[in-house]
């Protein structure tokens, strides 16, 4: 056996682990996956969706008019299966109004019932991924 | 020796991985609550967009919730028909596509299939009919069986498959007047309804500055050919009288006075873009 060959394998491993391919694609399905129970519970989604890739620690600041008297589920969705990628929604002073948020596998939802009618902040975080860039995409839906 | 150097890699690989999962583990550590403030003067972030425009169902949704408002009612009775010219086509687009919104409210399947068939010749008119045919079809499929769910759905999809298809033909601007038309359009027949019923929660709905503007914005963007456009130069200056009317913070109130006038700017560039001037 040739003695250089476990360092092969572990710097293909290693290799492996490390090079991303990005798929925005992946990570809006997933998003759409994550938002059925809510699309059951009667919440409308959008066809428009936001996604991109951004890497661990990065945050991506989405503007969106919310309406008070609506609720609305932001749901975000990602390719890679070890990685948490947030999103929070903050009014315009920097308050935090999503008051509910969930987490499970490629999937993060924000619950949000605007306290007014007015323009908001919804931010995207890449918290932690296996990867060094991550596939993001977000989608929301309003009731 | 060859037993050795075998030993020697073996250990190596085994550090390698071994340091790769600690690095997993390491990437784990994550913030389970969300900070309760943020101060966007120190914030990171980059942005996307300047600002998300909402379907005008959104809207609705909220007037539906504050009483029965008559729908019927601020349905255009004329529908348009498609010019030659593109800026003003794609005016018309929105406005029958906001309209096609409206026809949901009011659950007339009848005008929502005449409505689909327009967004289809608006469309064509505009070089992007393939892109929208399924939804035509849909949104009339979907209409005879009343499903009205779906039918916004597929408005709302409608819009977004024009837009697409205009930036693939490299046509942005075109399909910003899409977007702004449609705005437009919604916020002309949520003012009839808020005027016909007014409340400070209702007139609240129109509380929109972001909008108008990044519309605004939108407008100043455009290639000079297009600014100079008769229907396109009328809607700034109309934004710019609307945009004190709405009230200026959050949660600021919206007199019955200035919905009437939002009302009347917005019927008069609604009206305008109707009337053919060629």
């Amino acid at each position: 056996m040739n003695p250089l060959l476990p360092l092969l394998l572990a710097a293909l491993l290693l290799l492996s682990s490390s090079i991303t391919y990005p798929t925005v694609n992946d990570a809006l399905s997933f998003a759409y996956e994550g938002a059925e129970p809510y699309v059951r519970q009667g919440f409308t989604f959008r066809e428009d969706a936001w996604g991109g890739d951004l890497g661990v620690g990065d945050r991506k600041a989405v503007r969106i008019q919310l309406f008070k008297g609506n609720e609305y589920w932001f749901i975000t969705g990602t390719d890679k299966l070890k990685a948490r990628v947030s999103v929070f929604v903050y009014d315009s002073e920097g308050r935090l109004v999503s008051r509910d948020h969930w987490h499970r596998s490629r999937y993060f939802g924000a619950f949000v019932a605007p306290p007014k009618t007015g323009a908001y902040w919804a931010i995207i975080s890449v918290e932690r991924s296996p990867a060094e860039r991550t596939a993001w995409a977000l989608v929301y839906g309003y009731r | 020796m060859t037993k050795l150097s075998f030993r020697l890699a073996f250990r190596l690989a085994l550090f390698l991985l071994s340091a790769a999962i600690l690095s997993q583990f390491c990437l784990a550590q994550t913030h389970d609550t969300p900070q309760p403030t943020i101060s966007f003067q120190d914030f990171p972030a980059t942005e996307i967009n300047d600002v998300i425009i909402p379907v005008p169902s959104e809207i609705f949704n909220v007037l539906d919730k504050l009483g029965s408002p008559n729908w019927h009612a601020t349905i255009l009775e004329s529908r348009p028909n498609s010019t030659s010219s593109r800026t003003h086509t794609a005016l018309l687009l929105g406005i029958t596509i906001a309209d096609g919104f409206l026809a949901v409210q009011a659950k007339d399947s009848e005008k929502i299939k005449e409505i689909g068939r327009d967004v289809l010749s608006l469309s064509e008119a505009l070089g992007v009919r393939d892109a929208v045919i399924a939804r035509s079809k849909s949104i009339i499929d979907q209409a005879e069986k009343k499903d009205w769910r779906q039918v916004r759905i597929e408005f709302d999809g409608a819009l977004q498959d024009v837009r697409s298809a205009m930036r693939q033909l490299n046509d942005e601007p075109i399909a910003q007047l899409v977007s702004l038309a449609g705005w437009l359009r919604g916020t002309h027949a949520v003012t009839s309804i808020i005027l016909n019923n007014y409340s400070p929660e209702r007139a609240e709905l129109l509380h929109q500055p972001d909008l108008i503007a990044y519309f605004d914005r939108q407008l100043d963007s455009l290639p000079q050919k297009l600014k100079k456009d008769n229907y396109v130069r009328k809607i700034r200056p109309a934004l710019s009288k609307i945009m004190p009317l709405l009230g200026i913070h959050d949660g600021s109130s919206i007199s019955p006075d200035n919905v009437a006038k939002i009302n009347q700017i917005t019927s008069e560039l609604i009206q305008n873009i109707l009337t053919t001037e060629e």
